[in-house]
């Protein structure tokens, strides 16, 4: 067995813990059947890409992208837990090179976020399915979305984790960029309809980009501006994990 | 006797400040090389070179064969590595832990269900083996990761301080396992600050300070080597309180009236089984001699004691240990020496 799928073998069983599962599930339950139903009394319709979509339906495919990213948070997590419980260094004195450990953590939260899209795409079908317009693109826009989402993510997570030496400074940071991410984007509200400065900041979000992605694969309003936004996505992925890769290289033991 | 670890003018350095400082050094394979210094001394720093955590700033360096510099991971394939600090998953129970560790070194499944067993019994983890790592008291995490590294095969094992935290019973069973795995050809290289281990255990020894190595041998040749001066304890009767006075132009000599220094030995276990002893013995006093010259000494003090009509209870030579070496080579080396 390769290494890297090793190391990933035994991320997934130190992550995946029930109250992890629950998080993910749970948690855009939430939003999709509360939030989502109890905010379209106060937005019926929303436009998007010349269609006309209920906001339980835009919000449901918005949290699969906001999930793919709370996804990530699990890359931060490993590599924070793995520092301050050692395993960090007792991996690399073993039959694993630094590489490995980054590339297997890169793996595990690709694998995270596409159950995880995958999941949310599920649950959240009954909601949707009225507006879906499966296509040819359909799967691999999601599949898309979610890996260069998860490397976008978990890298940046990992960036911050790096950076970081108290378990309070790490969860703070963390949580304050991913809130911003998560409600400065198009996952709660189209990005069109939003006063300028605002609009400007949404698409400084790498979420706003995979989100659209998301719902262009669902809803079949696959465009030229998506594919920007895919070129975009995968250059922000490319930066982030190359600076992640670096840090992570010139850690010293 | 090949070589498992040569290392050649290794110097590693972080700013101005030399961790590991030149050193030489050739650890013999199927032997416990013991590693031997102070706090801040440059052991973890010299395991950390050897197991190719970090790259050496100078000098060259072959394990197992293979060049350190040019293929790290070759030889991370065939050691074994238990840092001093503790490595654990906390969220895995014991028997899950030894499991995945064998997993991620591509233990086969039902040779990693043999091992574990029997790990499980060697180490005392049985009754824990549900628990979570997290739940575990220090020692016993101790054991859980010195345990899990016999999980997987090696030819060289690297242990840092590994009895940190265990208890007098627990350390000299480790002791034992680790001396059946040096008979089935494993090679160890044992740091450790407690001098009785090193002495039970290995069989050439290493001490190092600042960085530098000042000297390596086996305990004995050390012994031999800087332990000239010997010890000598004589013990008479407490009535005679004037042998301080017999005793003032004899020197190096001293007479304990507190008759509490045991032996002279560091071994804690040994020194169990002395008190009864000590507390029949309360009511004598000691001389000690301790010189190189002790049997010169010893023949002025037997023939004042003669003179005097004072009856020897007991006279016993205390052999040199390794911690008398150890000072004495750190004290010459302080006063440059």
């Amino acid at each position: 067995m390769h290494p890297v799928i090793r190391l990933v073998n035994r991320n997934l069983t130190i992550s995946l813990h029930p109250g992890f599962l629950i998080w993910q599930v749970i948690f855009p339950l939430i939003y999709i059947f509360i939030a989502g139903f109890a905010y379209a009394s106060l937005i019926p319709q929303i436009p998007f890409a010349g269609k006309s979509l209920d906001y339980p339906a835009f919000l449901a495919s918005g949290m699969i992208g906001f999930n793919i990213m709370n996804s990530t948070l699990i890359s931060g997590i490993i590599l924070w837990n793995d520092r301050r419980n050692g395993m960090f260094q007792q991996i690399l004195v073993g039959p694993f090179t630094k590489n490995h450990y980054i590339i297997s953590n890169v793996c595990t939260i690709g694998i995270i976020g596409l159950v995880s899209a995958v999941l949310i795409a599920l649950v959240g079908y009954p909601v949707f399915f009225e507006s879906v317009e499966f296509s040819l693109l359909t799967i691999p826009l999601i599949i898309f979305g979610s890996v260069v989402g998860a490397i976008l993510f978990g890298s940046l997570a990992s960036i911050i984790s790096l950076q970081l030496r108290s378990s309070e400074g790490f969860n703070v940071i963390i949580n304050t960029v991913f809130l911003f991410f998560a409600f400065v984007s198009s996952t709660f509200y189209p990005a069109d309809n939003v006063p300028e400065p605002l609009r400007t900041a949404f698409y400084l979000n790498p979420l706003t980009y995979l989100v659209d992605i998301i719902r262009a694969g669902i809803f079949g309003t696959f465009t030229e501006f998506v594919l920007l936004e895919m070129l975009i996505l995968v250059c922000i992925a490319v930066i982030l994990f190359t600076i992640a890769l670096k840090l992570f290289t010139k850690l010293d033991f | 006797m090949p070589s498992c670890i040569v290392a050649d003018h290794l110097s590693k350095s972080y700013g101005s400040l030399f961790a590991v400082d030149d050193i030489r050094l050739s650890v013999k394979t199927g032997q416990v090389f013991g590693f031997l210094g102070p706090n801040g001394a440059g052991k973890s720093t010299a395991i950390k070179l050897f197991t190719t955590l970090i790259r050496p700033s100078k000098g060259s360096l072959t394990v197992l064969g293979i060049d350190a510099l040019k293929n790290p991971l070759l030889i991370r394939h065939k050691i074994g590595v238990v840092l001093q600090q503790p490595s654990y998953e906390p969220t895995l129970s014991v028997e899950k832990s030894l499991d995945k560790y064998a997993m991620m070194w591509n233990v086969p499944k039902p040779e990693r269900k043999k091992r574990r067993e029997a790990l499980l019994r060697d180490f005392d983890l049985v009754e824990i083996r549900n628990k979570k790592n997290e739940d575990l008291s220090i020692g016993q995490r101790r054991r859980v990761q010195v345990a899990r590294e016999f999980m997987h095969d090696m030819d060289l094992l690297f242990l840092d301080e590994p009895t940190a935290g265990l208890d007098t019973g627990a350390r000299r069973k480790l002791l034992d396992y680790l001396k059946n795995k040096v008979k089935t050809g494993l090679t160890i290289f044992y740091t450790t600050h407690i001098l009785s281990e090193a002495e039970y255990l290995c069989d050439e020894i290493a001490i190092i300070m600042k960085g530098k190595i000042l000297t390596v041998d086996s305990p004995d040749a050390l012994k031999s080597k800087f332990g000239k001066a010997k010890t000598i304890k004589i013990r008479i009767s407490k009535e005679r309180s004037d042998i301080s006075t017999l005793l003032r132009d004899v020197s190096e000599c001293i007479v304990d009236f507190s008759n509490n220094n045991n032996n002279n030995n560091n071994d804690n276990d040994s020194n169990d089984g002395n008190n009864d002893n000590n507390n029949n013995n309360n009511d004598l006093i000691s001389i000690v001699i301790h010189s190189e010259q002790s049997e010169l000494i010893l023949s002025r003090v037997l023939k004042i004691l003669h003179d005097n009509a004072i009856e020897i209870q007991d006279i016993s030579a205390v052999p040199t240990s390794l911690e008398d070496i150890f000072l004495k080579i750190m004290s010459d080396d302080a006063s440059g020496n």
